[in-house]
């Protein structure tokens, strides 16, 4: 716990010192098995200050410039009891959840009202050298209302250890429905954190894409709650994890009650010493009937000491319920190979087309034209022998 | 143009073929026919390059180069094409990048300088005409939810680009239906040019009504059992590959 540990002992947060007696979790605890701790418990952080920008933005684990736009409210009042909760529940879960707790920045209330439209684009600007912001937003979309929520993290210079964490409350009141598009593309001194924790009412829909290029290390945990009949929640998401990088995404979708559906898709593509870990758990409770689920998670991997851990788990207690999954872990296909080899692609190219197929199934189902350009720009960019692909789009795509 | 000599080779432990001897000339159609199992796909692929086979013994000499020495892509880069008997679905690709990748890489091998894009539409969609496909298929991803015929119009579509100085064609009839099959005959039958070889695979007489081959050789557990003209075709249809299996 060296790494926050001066700090928190500073700090007058009632979770403070729990946080300094349980310390950063181990590998004993089963969700934090993989995640390697020693750069975060060894590094001396300190407290970030928030960067200059004109952007709505996260930056020192505190929120600027939050827009006026029509339909949205940013709200003073206090958290409700069942906000408390899903925090609480963060909180307690582990060593790190009670840091997170204690060292809280800010925190910032959304409401988003009643069958308006609201589109959202926040930015997470990397914090200073051994600096770490964490920051709390809640949002509520009332009924029949839509966001469209995109986060985007800015890639800097900064080549010196940097964290920042972000806990996410969303509640979805009936009919409302929003798209989430998470773009995680921060410089790979970062260490950043993202709980977010959504509950759908009935009807509501809720649709997350998370890609992941960036950071040193990167740890979701996403819980979905369908807590209302008809409410549906999917899931799609790339992590593309390389050199000594580490990514790794725990998702829960919880079927609370019946006739709920859900989706989850996601795609691992590890190179070089990368480590990437993807926890998918579905739990249909007992009296969920006339559920829907369908997992489906493929792991790509592109050297002999890249490793992933994928952990599909479906805990179903109904009986009248249709559920599908799949999991893969693989090299590339040779068949694949052999059929792209014998059209005149070199060994190099035949393979940059098979990683950019196996990224690409995820990202071009973006809805945003605009974010779907940048992450293609920035997948190009990513894989060896991008160019050839970058160069097709070019003078194919008019 | 290609001699095999001897050329044997196995899956595994399995020998598949047993001393293949072949000698195709420049502008020549040759089928190879056979019952279910007798090493006729096993013969493209090993020709192709595809390293699911160990050739054990023989060897192929393509335009004076050992055709065996060389990696896939240089096989393509040398000329050699060879349409799939299962087309391979890479979904996440569109078949355009494909078709220009695959174009510029073979044009590049043989000291041409690239298409521009517009002289690359040009060619592609006069090719699709003859393949009667529609543009819709440059935008789909390789063969992903292609139907039978979709993909092997797609195969012969590439052929097309390519223009192969040799090219292997493995049961490209099989899934098609009537009117696919027409179409994808006469894709062939455009190809056939005085510098150009076609050995062709097939289980059925029905392609090789369209495509007359200059000689058809019968293929059973793994070799060459008997050759002959195109009527050795008509012979097979009608009384069956069993007296030349006995044989």
């Amino acid at each position: 716990m060296s790494g926050f540990s001066e700090w928190l002992a500073d700090v007058k947060d009632v979770h403070a010192p729990e946080a300094l007696a349980v310390g950063l979790p181990t590998k004993r605890v089963e969700s934090w098995k993989y995640v390697p701790t020693r750069g975060l418990a060894r590094t001396t952080w300190q407290p970030a200050s928030p960067k200059t920008t004109e952007q709505f933005a996260v930056t020192g684990g505190q929120f600027v410039n939050v827009p006026a736009i029509d339909g949205l409210t940013v709200s003073d009042d206090a958290l409700t009891d069942s906000e408390k909760k899903r925090l609480d529940d963060i909180s307690q879960a582990h060593g790190f959840g009670l840091t997170q707790a204690a060292l809280q920045n800010s925190q910032l209330v959304l409401t988003v009202r009643k069958t308006t439209s609201v589109v959202l684009n926040l930015h997470h600007l990397a914090n200073q050298a051994s600096a770490a912001g964490f920051a709390t937003l809640i949002i509520r979309v009332e009924a029949g209302a839509q966001l469209s929520l995109v986060e985007q993290f800015e890639s800097t210079d900064a080549d010196t250890a940097n964290l920042s964490s972000l806990r996410c409350l969303m509640t979805l009141a009936r009919d409302a429905s929003v798209t989430h598009v998470r773009f995680q593309a921060a410089n790979t001194a970062a260490h950043v954190f993202s709980n977010l924790d959504v509950e759908c009412g009935e009807n509501a829909s809720y649709r997350l894409q998370t890609i992941e290029f960036g950071s040193k290390l990167a740890r979701n945990d996403i819980y979905i709650a369908l807590a209302g009949r008809e409410a549906s929640a999917s899931v799609n998401g790339l992590a593309i994890t390389n050199g000594s990088q580490y990514h790794d995404t725990h998702l829960a979708i919880d079927h609370v009650v019946g006739e709920t559906n859900s989706e989850m898709t996601f795609r691992n593509m590890v190179d070089g010493k990368g480590e990437a870990t993807f926890n998918g758990r579905v739990l249909i409770r007992k009296d969920s009937q006339r559920s829907a689920t369908e997992q489906s998670i493929a792991n790509l991997l592109l050297s002999e000491s890249a490793r992933v851990n994928p952990k599909p788990e479906l805990e179903i207690y109904a009986d009248d319920v249709t559920a599908s999954h799949g999991c893969t872990v693989g090299s590339l296909n040779k068949t694949e190979l052999f059929y792209l080899k014998s059209r005149g692609l070199s060994e190099a190219d035949a393979r940059a087309f098979l990683q950019y197929a196996f990224a690409e199934k995820i990202v071009e189902e973006i809805e945003h034209p605009d974010i779907r350009e940048l992450v293609e720009t920035q997948l190009l960019g990513e894989l060896k022998h991008g160019e050839l692909i970058a160069e097709l789009k070019e003078s194919v795509d008019v | 143009m290609l001699s095999i000599r001897n050329l044997h080779a196995r899956v595994g432990d399995k020998p598949i073929l047993k001393g293949i001897n072949l000698e195709i000339n420049a502008g020549e159609v040759h089928a190879i026919m056979g019952p279910n199992g007798s090493g006729k796909s096993t013969l493209s692929s090993v020709l192709a390059g595809r390293d699911d086979y160990e050739v054990t013994d023989g060897e192929v000499i393509y335009m004076g180069q050992n055709l065996l020495d060389l990696e896939p892509e240089e096989r393509a880069w040398a000329g050699v094409f060879l349409s799939f008997q299962y087309p391979v679905e890479i979904p996440g690709v569109k078949n355009i990048y494909l078709l220009k990748a695959a174009l510029n890489a073979v044009r590049e091998h043989r000291g041409l300088p690239e298409l521009k894009a517009g002289e690359f539409l040009k060619l592609v969609r006069e090719k699709l005409k003859v393949m009667q496909m529609d543009e819709a298929f440059l935008h789909r991803n390789v063969n992903e939810g292609f139907s039978g015929g979709e993909k092997k119009r797609n195969e012969i579509l590439q052929m097309q680009l390519l223009e192969p100085t040799l090219a292997l064609l493995d049961e490209t009839d099989s899934g098609l239906d009537v009117d696919a099959l027409r179409v994808v005959g006469e894709g062939i039958n455009r190809m056939r040019a005085p510098d150009r070889s076609v050995l062709l695979v097939t289980h059925y007489q029905r392609l090789l009504d369209i495509v007359k081959p200059d000689f058809v050789h019968v293929l059973a557990h793994g070799e060459i059992k008997l050759s002959g003209d195109h009527t050795l075709a008509e012979k097979l249809e009608r009384e069956g590959y069993e007296g030349i299996e006995a044989a």
